[in-house]
């Protein structure tokens, strides 16, 4: 029998090295001489920097390099453009991008601005307190709208202003659909920052190898290519004499892309300058200020329903908060203004934001990508909408989803990968009523009703998602068949826990109907694949999945034209099954794929004109499309209308992921996402004062979600196949934590449906809740509406 | 920041006045002060070494200029203070007032924390804060004491 | 800077020692002076549990304690949990219930449960609930965490827990 893997879930083959212990990451690299590098960074959101004096460092003991910019000569650039905007009519881009050290002015806490290195971490610690940087303290820019005022201090004197984008994005015309409006509605919201906060801190280690004539550079990247071409580029060598290892990393949520953080810039030229090689660890504390973060936008939204509360249109403004830099160009809100329009059909849309120059740290992607803001808004104004209606919550979403007759769907409006936003393929209502199936949609207000006559006040929230996941432009694999019969997948990812080792052995496996153990998957190392772009945008499963099933593929075809020529039948005669070639009908003679690969590869003779050795082939995959995830989350809460506490009772997950390759890892996916939503929603803030210091910089003062705060989450998964790759995949990484806070917010207001209680903002800490709820009137509006039904449409799917 | 109160010194203003001038006894009022020395009219510079909640003691430069002296009604304070782990800037005003068995002394201070001593240390700062306050204002109540008792002479036996 | 300190002490079951500086951290001395860097370090003021080792017996968090407190005490790591290659119970319940992702913290969950589970053959939910909240992890929801625990449990011989999962 064939092997069947795709869509079944082995145990993960990378977990053996993880569970003892044996798993390399970045910090466990330890080499003979190694040097530590520790950074002198701003204590000052914004300054001018008059004088360093670092002669007290250099006397020290131990310390072997003091750097500051003037020392870095040519090699102080400011960053690349990671992603540049796309080609938006009328768009206004201003680029500044990090540098890697300050050198004249600061723009963040926690920017580095010396780099000191030593002969241990301890040592170079000791002396960053030897470095005496003089600074000018300006005003610092915080306040989003404040910084666009005329008389703002500037951060970028070279743009003359704070303003970093100013972008226009419409389809149909919002204006001349209001005017036939039933209800118009308009709010302001707020969405405020949050880390990342990978377990794992950021690492570089850098060791230059004169012999070998290679830089060797380990790092928790994402993205080990771009990062490869990019300080081979900086540092002048060639490509292949520089070599990126994103080994184990402790997850990456999105800061570990190729940022070329000024660390991972530093690292490896103290590595060539000094001939020994460097290490830097970040810890926790230079983490929350130095590693990017997301998420504050302030939006000013408004839609327009007919009065059966069918979307006429929507005009949303925004400020999008891009910090001290933006090397990622307009990633974050653009995905926001696309994905506002969630699953619905949204005849009119005018999105209109400027992404503002802050003195706050840099941000670039976490998890979600600015898709929350977009699901927030327009959830929120649905809800808000719903309650003017007279309509539940589920029944304004019903009645306005794209029907599954409309895919593929285009909207008028450019997505991140500059291709107009597409949706390949979807089917919306039916998550819907799984989900309301889940929740007891013929008993939960009754059990809402029955709990608040004892006290307790139970609501719950239903919101809806789409996600553009799996996007371009490409991902390479290779795959050989050794001699031992085993096999080997190289590509060009990084990986941080989703499972890659063992998911592209899944889709190998059962192209090469070999064991899953048997196929031994090398993520993250340019020399093992040196084509790529990284992980993120839930793309590594979809797109690097893809290319090993088309290089798996490959294989397969020479498996047959070499079996063929070696028992000498014709290649139609040929089967391949559990790990062997033989002969349809003649199952006595076959050979096994390991000696194969050995007549693939003759010591002797000719190999064949026109052929290749081996059983090996690379391939490579670039969809036209990403393809569209989507999912509706339900949440049920408590809430204790004293104290403002938050219980979340329960947790339902209805998903639409397209084909998976690993049910168990797909799930544990999206709990994690989860977890994470939730803590962006009711936990984690990252507070500013308005001079630009963060107040909250350890795990003490930030906290994350515990296992006593998230709930388990019950999953339903739907398969709607994606057509624009070979095994209809979409992906899944940032699912999770893209409506939790809508549904969070939602469930809040039902449980609590006596008071005028309108939430606007997220994250909404316990503090926050108390505050809105001691200030909530009581509420004028109709008890909640039953969950209702299916309709007709839904019904019959 | 803000840090603010009032504390009663049983002794005359003029008395008060004069001790909360005199870089020695500042220097042994303020916690942690390692110098304290008199660089121009009204200015001080020096070294002081204190510690917040989880982050380890460190030594701050400290330069304090007096401003706007109405001798011996009030003054403003401006600190500016700087080490590895921060920096602590800002204005403070004291108010003297006669009353009943003393001198009131009223103060306002609005400071501004950076760096990592405010991101780490930010739950800590008003209680330290409080702290170092009620340090300082107990070190200036001894000295003032001692001060009567020998008749009011300057700080002479500073440590 | 202080003189270094003589120290000896046993780590998984083999004598190891040296002089090191007072200061120096046992997740330090673990990690950079005897090479065991299955132990990690996620925040260094000892919230997030990745560090935790066994000393003596009990779950401690290498960041808070110095590798000369340390002088003469049982200490295990993850390194030390296996046998000969064969997985301990608890580190296969880990792989069969999916109770990692990026495995960053799963060193210090595996140690900080491994006297949980002496102590509490059979624990339930909320039981090994509230023992998980000293460990942080962002990958997985905790949820699988939690399922794993419970099979270890199970298969360690405690047998199902009250109520089941
Ligand atoms: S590293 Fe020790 S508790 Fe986080
Ligand atoms: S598995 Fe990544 S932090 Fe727990």
């Amino acid at each position: 029998m064939s092997r069947t893997y795709v869509g079944t879930s082995p145990v993960r083959n990378e977990d053996r090295r993880l569970l003892t212990g044996q798993a390399l990451f970045v910090d466990d690299v330890q080499l003979p001489g190694m040097l530590h590098a520790a950074f002198v960074r701003s204590d000052h959101a914004h300054a001018l920097i008059r004088g360093i004096d670092a002669s007290a460092a250099l006397a020290r003991e131990g310390v072997v390099a003091v750097i500051t910019a003037e020392d870095l000569g040519d090699y102080w650039q400011p960053g690349p453009l990671l992603v540049p905007p796309p080609p938006i009519d009328g768009i206004v881009f201003n680029q500044a991008s990090q540098v890697p050290l300050a050198k004249d002015r600061v723009r963040h806490v926690g920017e580095p601005v010396v780099m000191v290195i030593a002969e241990s971490r301890y040592l170079a610690e000791d002396a960053l307190t030897d470095v005496f940087v003089d600074y000018e303290p300006l005003d610092p820019v915080v306040d989003l709208e404040a910084a666009l005022a005329e008389d703002a201090p500037v951060i970028h004197p070279q743009l003359g202003t704070n303003l970093a984008a100013h972008v226009v994005q419409r389809h149909g015309d919002y204006e001349a659909a209001k005017t036939d409006a039933h209800l118009v509605i308009n709010r302001r919201f707020h969405y405020d920052r949050g880390a990342a906060a990978a377990m794992e801190n950021r690492c570089v280690a850098a060791r230059w190898d004169p012999r070998a004539e290679e830089l060797t550079i380990w790092d928790t990247t994402q993205a080990p290519i771009p990062i490869r071409n990019g300080l081979a580029r900086m540092l002048g060598l060639l490509e292949s004499r520089v070599r990126v290892v994103a080994p184990f990393v402790g997850g990456g949520f999105g800061p570990k892309i190729m940022m070329f953080y000024p660390e991972e810039v530093l690292v490896p030229w103290a590595a060539l300058r000094l001939g020994r090689p460097v290490k830097w660890t970040e810890d926790r504390q230079e983490n929350f200020f130095a590693t990017t973060q997301e998420r504050s936008q302030i939006h000013d939204a408004e839609i327009a329903f007919s009065a059966d509360g069918k979307i006429l249109g929507i005009r949303d403004f925004f400020f999008h908060d891009t910090g001290a830099y933006d090397p990622y160009g307009l990633t974050i809100p653009i995905n926001s203004q696309c994905t506002l329009l969630g699953p619905y059909d949204v005849p009119a849309y005018h999105s209109e934001f400027r992404a503002v120059f802050t003195n706050r740290t840099t941000v670039t992607p976490v998890r979600g990508a600015g898709r929350q803001h977009g699901v927030f808004v327009m959830e929120r104004l649905l809800d808000i909408a719903a309650r003017e209606l007279g309509l539940d919550p589920s029944e304004i979403r019903r009645r306005n989803y794209l029907r599954k007759d409309e895919f593929p769907h285009t909207f008028q409006i450019l997505f991140q990968d500059f291709a107009p936003l597409y949706y390949d393929s979807g089917n919306y209502a039916p998550a819907l009523e799984a989900a309301l199936d889940i929740v007891g949609r013929d008993t939960f207000r009754a059990e809402q009703a029955r709990a608040r006559a004892e006290g307790r006040f139970i609501g719950l929230g239903v919101v809806s998602y789409v996600e553009g996941t799996g996007i371009g432009p490409y991902e390479g694999a290779r795959v050989t068949i050794e001699p031992s019969g085993q096999v080997r997948v190289a590509t060009g990812l990084g990986t941080q826990g989703q499972g890659h080792y063992t998911a592209f052995a899944q889709i190998v496996a059962e192209v090469l109907d070999v064991d899953v153990d048997r196929v031994h998957v090398v993520t993250g190392d340019t020399r093992e694949f040196g084509w790529g772009t990284g992980t993120f945008a839930s793309r590594g499963a979809v797109v690097a999945g893809s290319a090993c099933h088309e290089a798996a593929v490959a294989v397969r075809k020479k498996v047959i034209e070499t079996g063929a020529r070696v028992l000498g039948v014709p290649a139609d005669e040929v089967e391949l099954e559990d790990g062997a070639v033989r002969v349809r009908g003649d199952h006595a003679r076959s050979m096994g794929l390991g000696q194969l690969a050995g007549h693939a590869n003759p010591l002797r003779g000719a190999v064949v004109p026109g052929t290749e050795p081996g059983l090996e082939a690379t391939a490579y995959f670039g969809p036209d499309h990403g393809s569209t995830a989507s999912g509706v989350h339900a949440m049920v809460v408590e809430v204790d209308a004293e104290t403002a506490m938050v219980k979340i009772l329960r947790y339902i997950v209805v998903h639409d992921c397209g084909k998976l390759i690993n049910p168990v890892i797909v799930a544990g996916q999206v709990q994690g996402g989860v977890a994470h939503g939730i803590g962006n929603a009711f936990y984690e803030q990252l507070v500013y004062d308005e001079g630009g210091q963060l107040q909250n910089a350890s795990f003490m003062d930030y906290l994350l979600p515990t296992a006593l705060d998230v709930p388990s989450v019950e999953m339903a998964h739907r398969e709607t196949t994606a057509p624009l790759n070979p095994l209809g995949l979409k992906g899944v990484g940032e699912a999770g934590c893209i409506p939790t806070g809508a549904a969070f917010a939602q469930a809040v207001e039902d449980a609590l449906p006596h008071l005028a209680l309108e939430i606007r903002e997220i994250p909404l800490s316990p503090n926050r809740l108390f505050e809105l709820l001691r200030d909530a009137g009581p509420a004028d509006r109709a008890p909640a509406a039953e969950l209702g039904g299916p309709t007709a449409a839904a019904a019959a799917d | 920041m803000i840090v603010d109160g009032e504390h009663t010194f049983p002794g005359p203003r003029q008395t008060v006045w004069d001790l909360l001038q005199d870089p020695e006894v500042l220097a042994k009022a303020m916690p942690g002060a390692r110098k304290l020395t008199l660089t121009g009219d009204g200015t001080y510079a020096g070294v002081i070494r204190i510690g917040v909640g989880p982050v380890t003691a460190a030594e701050w430069t400290l330069n304090v200029a007096l401003r706007d002296r109405v001798p011996p009604e009030s003054y403003t304070m401006q600190v500016d203070s700087k080490g590895a782990l921060g920096f602590t800037r800002g204005n403070a005003t004291v108010n003297l007032d006669e009353v009943e068995g003393g001198t009131r002394m009223r103060y306002h201070a609005d400071l501004s924390v950076g760096g990592k001593v405010a991101g780490v240390g930010q739950r800590l700062l008003d209680q330290v804060a409080k702290m170092l306050t009620k340090q300082g204002l107990d070190a200036l109540n001894k000295e003032l004491e001692s001060r009567l008792r020998d008749g009011g002479g300057p700080g002479d036996q500073a440590r | 800077m202080a003189q270094p300190v003589e120290i000896s002490l046993s780590v998984n079951g083999v004598r190891q020692g040296g002089a090191v500086e007072p200061r120096l951290l046992l997740s330090d001395f673990l990690r950079h002076e005897l090479g065991l860097t299955g132990t990690h370090v996620g925040c260094e003021h000892g919230v997030c549990g990745a560090c935790t080792v066994l000393m003596d017996g009990e779950a401690v968090r290498s960041c808070l304690v110095f590798a000369v407190q340390a002088d003469g005490a049982e200490v295990v790591t993850v390194e030390g949990l296996d046998s000969g290659g064969e997985l301990h119970p608890l580190q296969e319940a880990f792989r069969d219930a999916h109770g990692l992702q990026c495995g960053f913290c799963t060193p210090g969950i595996l140690m900080s449960m491994i006297p949980f589970l002496r102590d509490n053959p059979r624990p339930d939910e909320p039981q090994i609930r509230e023992a998980l909240s000293g460990n942080l992890c962002r990958c997985t929801g905790y949820q699988n965490i939690v399922e794993s625990v419970r099979l270890a449990a199970e298969r360690m011989g405690g047998g199902p827990s009250p109520g089941g999962a």
